[in-house]
């Protein structure tokens, strides 16, 4: 027997030895000491010093290093601001996709697959090209402007590229497979039988909607809602290509502090904001899906 | 309240037609325009021609004058050769780690099974950049130089876990039965996995394998930050060329890559519908 033991010890020893010391060293290790940094102070040239320095956490939420700056509510801005982007953006991607995943849930079988096919495939396509197609079309002599000049609806150009409504129209423009595919995956367990039950005893299309269709569908909304609240608030590129300088977001403002301003500490104390925002956001959704008792995990 | 339900039907219908509208027109669009031969104004037509594909490719054409280009069709290719290395790379390590990893946790049962599930989920729920400037901080401060090889170990990180998911996916759809059946008929643990097991998980794995592939060929922002000053991947240089000015040969470039990750995806979704 303990022979047996042992070697089904050494099979999972061989399976997940190798594969474990990688995660630890390469995966948790940066994370802990991404942690570390920024609770550290900032050197004088780039690099950090090796004491404890809160005022990473201050510069964000009002409690500034007293010796070298006042406080600054810039940074609290972006931060609301890409808060504000981001639930949006879920808003918004709820809005395109919730009402064609009722279309598309009641196709044939045929159809239905084309159908999500066609919304999974863009998902493989370079995310830097799809975004790049929205920058020829709404920049200043973008195919959206060329078109309003000509049948004369406007007389000048007019800014659509570098706001946030660029932002916001970007985001939901890659993250759509996101909403979809969970929010679809509720549609189509929905029970109609319940619809048309409540709609034979009276209730409106309306009250049907809103008291059996939203509630039934909840699971997947929040689902689709997190997993893209969660990229949202973070990214990076979108800003960076149809933002450009003028609308600011977090990701671009930990970009900044990393390759140009030389400021570890501070960069890895607003990638905690974002990692805490995150955890918060999770483990609400699971505590909530749990007492519901609905499945816990986001699906894809 | 028939016309009003048919009413209801068909404003879903248009609604979901321009659902596929906004995701294909823009595509559409800069297929076309990837053709057009107006050098200043790219979205205004003036004309056909296929210059800026003959100039991305390397080919002398009329409008070479410019010189934009001609000097940085090198830098693409390197850019490329670049990023199929790393995919390369990067697909075979992470496939071995994540199938590894998803048949541990399916076989055996030991402490930490659940650690492994939520370390396993955070790279796909973090946001790119926590990871990717975690990893710069750790290869500076470890004084690894920042290269190729830290392109590669870093998306390890994230990749392991897209082939861990469609692995274990695979695996719990799985028929146990089999396996049974072959330990009864006499067949040892090693050949019961080589002969039953490894064929039915082989689709999952490749699967998996494929998405690593795709998802490595795309990765901007892990990459921009651990990538260094050497080295040039094929997203990092259409960032830059974006960021420096829009030119018309990015439309080709653009548009050969689409057209190469949508029959590469065609294929993979094409293969794995055909074995349900």
């Amino acid at each position: 027997m303990l022979t047996i033991t042992a070697r089904r010890r050494a099979q999972l020893a061989i399976l997940l030895g190798p594969a474990s010391l990688f995660l630890a060293v390469f995966f948790l290790g940066p994370l802990a000491i991404m942690i570390v940094t920024s609770f550290l102070a900032p050197g004088l040239y780039g690099g950090v010093e090796w004491t404890w320095y809160p005022h990473n956490y201050g510069r964000i939420l009002g409690f500034a290093d007293p010796m070298f700056e006042e406080f600054d509510p810039v940074y609290i801005a972006i931060f609301l601001r890409s808060l504000k982007i981001a639930a949006l953006t879920v808003v918004a991607t709820l809005l395109v996709c919730y009402p064609a995943a009722f279309c598309i849930s009641r196709l044939s079988d045929r159809w239905k697959s084309f159908c999500l096919f066609l919304i999974t495939l863009p998902f493989f396509a370079s995310l830097i090209v799809r975004l790049f197609v929205w920058v020829l079309l709404l920049r200043q002599t973008g195919l959206v402007n060329n078109v309003l000049l000509q049948t004369g609806i406007i007389d000048r150009p007019v800014d659509l590229i570098y706001t946030e409504g660029a932002i916001i129209l970007g985001m939901v423009y890659v993250f759509i497979p996101f909403m979809f595919m969970p929010v679809y995956a509720s549609v189509e367990k929905l029970d109609w039988t319940l619809v048309r039950a409540s709609l034979d005893l009276g209730a409106g299309p309306i009250r049907t909607f809103l008291r059996i269709i939203l509630p039934l569908t909840a699971p997947g909304i929040a689902g689709g809602a997190v997993i893209v609240f969660i990229p949202a608030l973070g990214n990076f590129v979108v800003p960076a290509i149809l933002g450009g300088a003028k609308v600011m977001m977090l990701g671009n403002l930990i970009e900044q502090q990393f390759l140009a301003a030389r400021n570890w500490p501070f960069g890895s104390a607003l990638a905690m904001m974002v990692m805490s925002v995150m955890l918060v956001l999770l483990f609400s959704y699971v505590v909530v899906s749990s007492r519901r008792g609905l499945d816990a995990a986001p699906g894809r | 309240m028939k016309i009003f339900a048919s009413l209801a039907r068909g404003s879903l219908v248009a609604y979901t037609a321009l659902f596929f509208a906004f995701i294909y027109i823009p595509l559409v669009l800069i297929a076309v325009y990837s053709f057009n031969a107006n050098p200043i104004n790219m979205m205004t037509w003036s004309g056909f021609t296929t210059d800026w594909y003959a100039q991305v490719l390397g080919y002398k054409t009329a409008i070479t004058g410019d010189a934009f280009y001609v000097e940085s069709t090198d830098q693409l290719v390197q850019a490329v050769f670049n990023s199929l290395k790393i995919a390369a790379s990067t697909t075979l390590i992470a496939t071995v780690f994540g199938t590894s990893i998803a048949i541990a946790l399916y076989h055996f049962d030991f402490f930490g099974r659940r650690f492994y599930r939520v370390v396993l989920f955070m790279p796909m729920l973090m946001p790119d950049i926590v990871l990717g400037i975690a990893l710069l901080i750790f290869f500076v401060n470890s004084g690894i130089n920042l290269g190729l090889k830290t392109i590669i170990i870093g998306q390890c990180t994230f990749l392991t876990s897209y082939v861990f998911i469609v692995v274990s996916a695979r695996l719990s759809g799985m028929d146990r039965t089999l396996e049974h059946a072959s330990a009864d008929l006499g067949a040892n643990e090693w050949t019961t996995f080589r002969k039953v097991v490894f064929p039915q998980l082989l689709p999952g794995i490749l699967g998996g394998a494929l998405l690593a592939f795709i998802i490595s060929m795309d990765d901007l922002v892990i990459t921009y930050f651990i990538a260094g000053v050497d080295v040039t991947t094929l997203p990092m240089f259409i960032f830059a060329m974006l960021r420096r000015g829009i030119k018309p040969e990015i439309n080709a470039i653009a548009v050969m890559m689409l057209s190469f990750s949508f029959v590469i995806a065609s294929l993979g979704l094409y293969l794995r519908s055909r074995q349900k």
